[in-house]
């Protein structure tokens, strides 16, 4: 993965975001590329942008779903790896939660 | 769901244009210089467009210094222009540039070209600019009513849309729409609006299902296939409330020898065939997007939306028609 799990993720400009049912679509409208993301993907994506750092993304997935935490963090790298690689998010320094945006 | 719509605004028609042909489309009223194969102006007020007769130096003089786009090839050409308008051409049918606010379409018609292969141009590919234009979501669908609603097939060309539908009005049932669909919000309902009366069939499943007696014209001089109008109790002209979307399986996807399968799809599943099915993949720019993904989103989250699969047998036809109207009680 290209970044820490010390950085944060926020959502690109122009990123669409919808829910749709259970799960969800995103369209980035520089690239006029779609993702699709299921029941999980959606949580993931979800928490990823709103906390502090993908370490405490990371913590809270792992409080909410019965897996090992390797896994989780594999799936969870390819899964920030994807959204990076479609430009639906970009990564930085994590700042205090006091200044995160809403 | 929401559409924003451009208003008419005038009441009267521009100078320039006979208002003797006024007529209604896809919910849209179209005012005409020249007859068309439509039903006179009943249902409209969700737009309006001009459709005006122009000379080959008009469009010779717009073109001027504009590259077509990457993707156009010998038969079909496209440009956007600087003032905002695009300049659209059939090789063997006619030439179009509509307006940048799409109230405006400027036509002119090959003498090669048929008068009805012409209209089917017209009024489907060139009038999708000027609906997208102005702020309409075009599908890609064949539509037929069954009980009163609207039944909504999608697929690519060549999927098989209008031949199910053909199978449908064999049984009694009546044409909406082939081709090109206009859906707008409505009282909480989603009204599905009336095109053109005619269908585009091959001759084998023209013949078998709307018999041989029916008109038929060639579509343009590189396919066998056929346009035929629909009498007025085979097609109905009026915005019908919108039952079900079947989104049509490719024939590549499907085996000879694989049984009809009709399959929810989710909210996901269903956004994605809808955006798939946009009538006008040419007109992409950033505020169009984000308007359709808005549209179709809200659209799959209302409407039931199902895979449609069987094989691309004619005799197959009468089954996919039974199941569908089975899963339709």
């Amino acid at each position: 993965m290209a970044v820490s799990f010390s950085d944060r993720v926020q959502v690109a400009p122009d990123v669409l975001f919808r829910l749709a049912g259970e799960e969800a679509v995103l369209l980035n409208l520089n690239t006029e590329r779609y993702l699709g993301l299921n029941l999980v993907g959606t949580r993931m994506w979800s928490v990823l942008s709103s906390a502090s750092s993908i370490q405490a993304a990371y913590d809270e997935l792992l409080r909410e779903y019965e897996v090992e935490p390797a896994q989780l963090r594999a799936d969870l790298e390819a899964f920030i790896d994807q959204l990076l690689g479609q430009k639906l998010i970009e990564a930085g320094p994590a700042t205090e939660v006091s200044d995160r945006q809403a | 769901m929401t559409v924003e719509t451009a208003t008419s605004g005038s009441s009267g028609c521009e100078a320039g244009v006979d208002p003797r042909y006024r007529y209604g489309v896809y919910g849209i009223d179209v005012v005409s210089d020249t007859p068309l194969a439509l039903p006179e102006y009943a249902h409209g007020g969700l737009g309006r467009v001009e459709c005006r007769s122009a000379p080959a130096s008009l469009f010779l003089t717009a073109m001027q210094g504009v590259d077509f786009d990457r993707r156009s090839d010998s038969w079909y050409r496209y440009a956007c222009l600087h003032d905002g308008s695009t300049y659209v051409r059939w090789d063997t049918v006619g030439e179009f540039l509509v307006a940048a606010d799409g109230r405006r379409i400027s036509c002119r018609r090959v003498e090669a070209s048929s008068l009805e292969s012409f209209q089917v141009y017209m009024l489907g590919q060139a009038l999708s600019f000027a609906l997208v234009k102005q702020r309409f979501e075009p599908l890609h669908a064949t539509v037929v009513v069954v009980d009163d609603h609207a039944v909504a097939f999608l697929g690519d060309n060549a999927s098989g849309k209008s031949s199910l539908a053909a199978c449908f009005l064999e049984a009694g049932h009546r044409l909406l729409t082939d081709d090109l669909l206009i859906l707008q919000d409505s009282s909480n309902r989603i009204l599905a609006y009336p095109g053109p009366p005619r269908i585009k069939l091959f001759p084998a499943i023209a013949s078998r299902f709307l018999g041989r007696t029916v008109k038929r014209v060639p579509m343009n001089a590189d396919t066998d296939k056929l346009i035929l109008p629909i009498d007025a109790h085979r097609s109905c002209a009026s915005p019908v409330p919108l039952k079900a979307i079947y989104s049509l399986a490719a024939p590549r996807d499907v085996c000879r020898r694989q049984s009809v399968s009709i399959e929810p799809l989710s909210p996901r599943e269903a956004f994605v065939e809808l955006v798939k099915s946009t009538f006008n993949r040419r007109l992409v720019n950033p505020q169009r997007l984000e308007r359709q993904f808005g549209v179709m989103a809200s659209l799959a989250d209302v409407v039931s939306v199902k895979k449609l699969a069987y094989p691309r047998a004619i005799d197959r036809l009468q089954e996919v028609r039974r199941m569908v109207l089975a899963d339709l009680d």
